[in-house]
């Protein structure tokens, strides 16, 4: 089974819920992976204390034009959709690689065999780290200056696929675009981490559409719940059939816990019960249907 | 003079701060500001932005779809979809999913029956201007859910902002960007004289805000750097020696203050709603410094 973190606004606290939430369900003996499919911002392993490791890297297919080939057609440039592919006056092509997004169109309507090679570049990378939590992260990082996260989040979600031990947790990017669907895409349960604020409000809207257009079960965890009117939040939940399952009011403690790099489920302040709590409504959630 | 305003991570403040540092510039200076985080635009909310003069519908997103009737179900379009973005539906029929589609068009060119699948222009989201309360015209955009290539909507959003600067013969554009380091904010950035960063001394902030300086470094602008919430992390000293060794002046250090949040439930820039607030006062030394080492 699968489960999505989300939240639409950035910074609302989605990683810090992912993380704590996934340590708080290891210990009460729930197998899981955790993804963390932020890939412009992955931040997932800072709050988990670890180093990334197993590095690979994602390969991009790009063309390369073997100019003794090709017949200057231009069919490639006509159906690159990114317009990645410029074409000379007599009809040479060159390619402007960071528009590429590596789907291979031009290879495939290419009618000389040959003309057009397989070439490659590195676009991000994919981890699989252990955790001293019992649980497996797998991350995905965008290089700096690539455009496209999509490639990022469709290999990331794949290694977990490959990787992963009973239920596969997703913690993805703010935002509401393509990239976002993607990550949640399998997701039999969509958490949504909100604030309490009119901007929260707003993006919090946008999210339980996604949900809603995706046709999943959609729980709403209001962050930093006394920074603002929770019965806006509930308002809006219930007009999209999502449950508001836990508040977490703005606290010290949590502040002082993430900066430290350790998960604040593992101490003693009593903000730990709160993701004991949502990990327990998660696990009944599951059923055992890992 | 173009500035842009970015941080990597999400919720280090970058709206907020924005917001105040319009507000502070309003009076002395002429410029049009954009909101370049397409997929969750909050800077017209925080100027109090109720009702939008102009609207205009982005068409340019594409999107696969798999006309079931003429399909004969071989599966090459499943197998050779580069995202995985076509499923087979309990009828067993090919199905795209318009929510994850990127529009590259491979199903169209690998389908053996022509016509079966076609790439059809749909809304990606819409662009808007409004002149706010306090006199500056704002341009936002929002994508539709689950739409590609939010990074067009933001050149878009810029290419307008261009417009309007010459109409109305203003001196600066001001883009706020998105979280990240993906399309929204390399469009946000391209072009750009000047990069202002946000970050918070975090070490999930430092290590986004050093992968949006990569990006900055690419677009060979001079970068800035402000520190918010600045003091909820003593002894975490790994923002200042960052910037030290990269050359990257501080602007200044905004200290926590309830009145940021308070200011938001409120929909007014902090600086607006209380002036007298420590970080209101920070905000404002700090737009001092911008009018003197940045806008001259």
């Amino acid at each position: 089974m699968q489960i999505a973190v989300s939240g639409g606004k950035g910074g609302t606290g989605k990683s810090t819920v992912a993380t704590n939430l996934a340590v708080a369900l290891r210990k009460i003996g729930v197998k899981l992976t955790l993804a963390d499919l932020d890939v412009e911002a992955p931040n997932d392993h800072i709050l988990l204390g670890v180093e990334l490791a197993n590095e690979e890297p994602v390969n991009q297919f790009m063309p390369r034009f073997d100019y003794s080939k090709c017949t200057k057609c231009r069919k490639c440039a006509e159906v690159c959709e990114e317009h990645a592919i410029v074409t000379l006056k007599d009809g040479t092509p060159f390619l402007m690689p960071t528009l590429c997004s590596g789907c291979r169109a031009c290879e495939i309507v290419c009618p000389v065999p040959g003309a057009i090679q397989e070439a490659f570049r590195v676009i991000g990378h994919t981890y699989v780290t252990p955790t001293p939590y019992g649980f497996t992260l797998v991350t995905g990082k965008l290089r700096e200056g690539e455009e496209r996260s999509m490639p990022l989040v469709v290999a990331a979600k794949r290694r977990a696929e490959e990787v992963r031990e009973g239920l596969l947790m997703v913690d993805t990017a703010a935002g509401t675009g393509n990239t976002v669907s993607k990550a949640v895409e399998g997701s039999k349960l969509l958490i949504a981490v909100t604030e309490p604020t009119p901007l929260g409000i707003h993006d919090t809207e946008l999210i339980l559409q996604l949900g809603k257009l995706m046709k999943i079960p959609t729980w709403v965890v209001v962050n930093r719940s006394d920074l603002g009117d929770v019965g806006k939040v509930r308002e809006l939940a219930e007009k999209y059939g999502a449950e508001i399952v836990a508040e977490i009011p703005y606290s010290e403690n949590i502040v002082k816990t993430y900066v430290e790099g350790k998960p604040i489920v593992l101490t003693d302040y009593p903000e730990a019960e709160i993701f004991t709590g949502l990990a327990e409504r998660v696990a009944e959630f599951l059923g055992g249907g890992e | 003079m173009q500035i842009a305003i970015a941080s990597g991570k999400g919720g280090v403040g970058k709206s907020t701060i924005t917001a105040s540092l319009l507000y502070l510039l309003k009076d002395e200076y002429s410029f049009v500001a954009v909101d370049a985080d397409a997929e969750a635009p909050n800077l017209g909310l925080l100027l109090g932005v109720t009702e939008w003069e102009e609207e205009r519908e982005h068409i340019g997103a594409k999107v696969a779809r798999i006309n079931t009737e003429s399909c004969v179900r071989c599966g090459i379009c499943y197998e050779r979809c580069p995202y995985g973005c076509i499923y087979i539906d309990e009828e067993g029929n090919y199905v795209v999913n318009e929510l994850t589609c990127e529009g590259c068009n491979v199903c169209g060119l690998v389908c053996p029956v022509t016509g079966t699948i076609t790439l059809e222009e749909v809304r990606s989201g819409v662009i808007r201007k409004a002149t706010t309360k306090y006199g500056f015209p704002l341009i936002s955009a929002q994508l539709d859910v689950g739409r590609p290539e939010s990074g067009k909507l933001v050149t878009e959003e810029k290419e307008w902002a261009a417009k309007l600067m010459k109409e109305l013969n203003l001196e600066h554009m001001i883009v706020d960007s998105a979280a990240g380091i993906g399309c929204q904010v390399i469009a946000s950035l391209g072009g750009a004289d000047v990069a202002i960063l946000i970050a918070e001394p975090t070490p999930a902030s430092l290590s986004d805000v050093q992968r949006a300086y990569k990006v900055v470094q690419h677009f060979r602008e001079p970068a800035y750097l402000i520190i918010n919430k600045a003091d909820i992390n003593p002894g975490f000293t790994g923002l200042e020696e960052w910037a030290e060794k990269e050359g990257i002046p501080i602007l200044g250090r905004i200290p926590y203050d309830r009145a940021v949040p308070e200011s938001m439930s409120m929909l007014k820039p902090v600086v607006e709603a209380f002036p007298e607030a420590k970080a209101s006062k920070a905000i404002v030394e700090i737009a001092e410094v911008i009018k003197r080492e940045i806008l001259g």
